[in-house]
């Protein structure tokens, strides 16, 4: 693991660190007998790094979707920045700046690489029909668009791509990709979903520099969804621990690897076999 | 076989196409840039057509009045369409704008007060005692013609005329639909046809943009529906049968649905194709009678759109690589 990240990162508290971002209060869902969430509870503070943790089917993707309201809550609150997202439209959370990457790399495959970036680009004139009778401005922004697209792919190995269809990228660049057009969104809380599976290990570590360096910079939140243990216990502040639609631990990174529970239910074999 | 080359018949043709592709480049943003699968286009050309014969027959407005209320009439249907049924998936959608089409078509058969009923616009009653409604245009058709008549002499007639009306028009609102998709406005739309949560996840009000593309394709539709009906001045409720919007898809397959600048070539295409079919007199096609031979086109056009998605799904101007990314 990189040692920078690990230090700028982890480590770093800001003067931000007490005033909370998100609190999810409470939230539940069911979808038909299924409940992939249950009376899950906890606050995010701006400018942390906390990393959700779970075996499979324990609800991580689903706690996000209800989050960024692609699916909406039975029940419960959640408050982003103050305010009750809950029952609002994904898009209107998006544009409040919660912007989420999808576990199975969401890309557009028949717009380039990047168009896929330049689309996720916030105010563009010409995303309204009326930017069609101020070509100039549009086109200005399109440059300026055009140019953090590259920078953004630059920082992933993806500039070669730029002006091919998205959908030749292999999975692990499609995950870069993910990860860039979420980037390019300036997005105040970030919620990754395995944005490095498939990834390999050196990009990783150079993904979790830029990370690092966006937290630091520009006082960006994150909440991350990975199964590296290695990984979430370098970058993140706080590790929150999933079983069965349920948090089951929440703490330092340290506490939760010594926790029974998280050792019974997820960390079991592994610590074991360690 | 003669037929093919007379002038008139290309002329028949050209007029024919050039309306033909102003009503497929509305079905081109809203399918080859939106998704949007509307199978109900047809619809938005009946309502500007009837408008026009029903305001200036029975209420004595001027043409180009009643064909801008046509148009408006049409953009505003296509927002009801869009309001109340955009937001089902793909397929049920396709569905709910064959129905908005059928009941459109339904409403003109069965109110005779107000449409002619079965009888087409000649029966709509008139305070004149007269049911025609393109007498305003007709002098401008008539004025170009007689421009005309020195150059080509007797061939210089309403159909020629028209070719010079509908063409500029098909070319400008190509420019006009071809700049559009170049904007960010379209790539947010093209990102909808594959995906909705991405773009919704990065703030983009998914709905609002589909419900453009449909006001859009609709006033296209619209537009169609007002040179139909100058070309043809008597409009009937089986001028708008669904088979008319499949027409529509026919061009649009051909061309490419992403490749707006295909529509010219393969509206022209499905012209000859519509317009030849009549006069396939050679055995064995002469045993039939010519109301008969004018069928084939359907099943000319059928074929036609199978054989295209065997050999060539992405039309003849699309891009191979855009039907196998996966």
């Amino acid at each position: 693991m990189n040692q920078s990240a690990k230090t700028s990162s982890g480590n770093s508290n800001s003067s931000n660190l007490d005033s909370v971002t998100l609190d999810v209060k409470d939230i539940s869902v069911s979808f038909g007998g299924v409940k992939p969430v249950q009376n899950v509870s906890f606050s995010i503070k701006e400018n942390s790094f906390t990393s959700v943790i779970g075996p499979n089917g324990a609800g991580k993707t689903s706690l996000f979707n209800l989050i960024s309201g692609i699916n909406k809550v039975s029940s419960g609150e959640i408050i982003f920045r103050g305010e009750a997202i809950e029952s609002i439209h994904a898009h209107k959370i998006a544009q409040k700046g919660l912007i989420r990457t999808f576990q199975g790399a969401k890309i557009i495959k028949r717009l380039t690489v990047a168009e896929n970036l330049m689309m996720a680009v916030k105010d563009n004139p010409g995303d309204n029909l009326s930017g069609f009778l101020k070509p100039k401005k549009r086109k200005a922004f399109e440059l300026l668009a055009r140019a953090e697209a590259m920078r953004r792919l630059d920082q992933v190995g993806l500039t070669k791509f730029a002006d091919e269809y998205a959908g030749i990228l292999s999975g692990g660049q499609r995950k870069l990709l993910d990860l860039s057009r979420a980037l390019m969104a300036k997005p105040s809380l970030l919620l990754l979903d395995e944005p490095f599976a498939g990834v390999n290990p050196t990009l990783v570590e150079k993904l979790l520099t830029v990370l690092a360096e966006l937290r630091k910079e520009q006082s960006m939140t994150f909440l991350l969804i990975e199964h590296d243990l290695e990984t979430v216990m370098n970058i993140s502040d706080r590790v929150i621990v999933m079983a069965d639609g349920k948090i089951i631990a929440d703490g330092l990174p340290n506490s939760i690897y010594e926790n029974e529970l998280v050792i019974d239910a997820y960390l079991g074999s592994r610590r074991k076999d360690a | 076989m003669q037929a093919f080359v007379q002038p008139g018949f290309w002329v028949f043709v050209l007029a024919l196409a050039g309306i033909y592709g102003i009503f497929a480049l509305g079905l081109q943003i809203q399918y080859g840039v939106g998704g949007i699968m509307n199978f109900g286009h047809v619809g938005m050309m009946a309502v500007s057509g009837y408008s026009i014969a029903v305001l200036v027959i029975k209420y004595q407005w001027s043409f180009w009045w009643a064909a801008f209320f046509g148009v408006v009439l049409a953009a505003f249907l296509g927002a009801l369409l869009g309001l109340t049924t955009l937001r089902l998936s793909g397929d049920y959608f396709a569905i709910a704008s064959i129905a908005f089409a059928e009941i459109t078509r339904y409403w003109i058969l069965n109110t005779d007060s107000v449409t002619g009923g079965t009888q087409g616009t000649l029966a709509i009653p008139s305070p004149s005692g007269f049911g025609g409604y393109t007498d305003q245009p007709d002098k401008i058709l008539t004025w170009i013609s007689d421009l005309l008549y020195p150059i080509v002499g007797d061939e210089a007639s309403r159909d020629m005329a028209m070719i010079f009306i509908v063409w500029p028009f098909l070319f400008l609102l190509i420019l006009i639909s071809s700049r559009l998709q170049q904007t960010s406005w379209a790539r947010v739309l093209r990102a909808t046809r594959e995906d909705d949560d991405v773009p919704r996840s990065l703030g983009k009000n998914v709905f609002r943009f589909r419900l453009q593309t449909l006001i859009i394709g609709s006033v296209f539709g619209g537009i169609a529906g007002v040179f139909w009906a100058l070309q043809f001045a008597l409009l009937a409720p089986e001028d708008f049968l669904r088979i008319v919007t499949f027409y529509g898809w026919m061009i649009l397959i051909l061309a490419g649905a992403t490749r707006v600048k295909g529509l010219i070539i393969a509206s022209i295409f499905f012209g000859f194709l519509y317009g030849s079919t009549r006069f396939l007199e050679f055995w064995p096609l002469s045993l039939l009678s010519s109301p008969e031979r004018a069928y084939l086109r359907v099943f000319l056009i059928g074929l036609v759109i199978v054989l295209l998605m065997v050999k060539r799904p992405q039309g003849l101007f699309g891009k191979r690589q855009e039907m196998v990314l996966e």
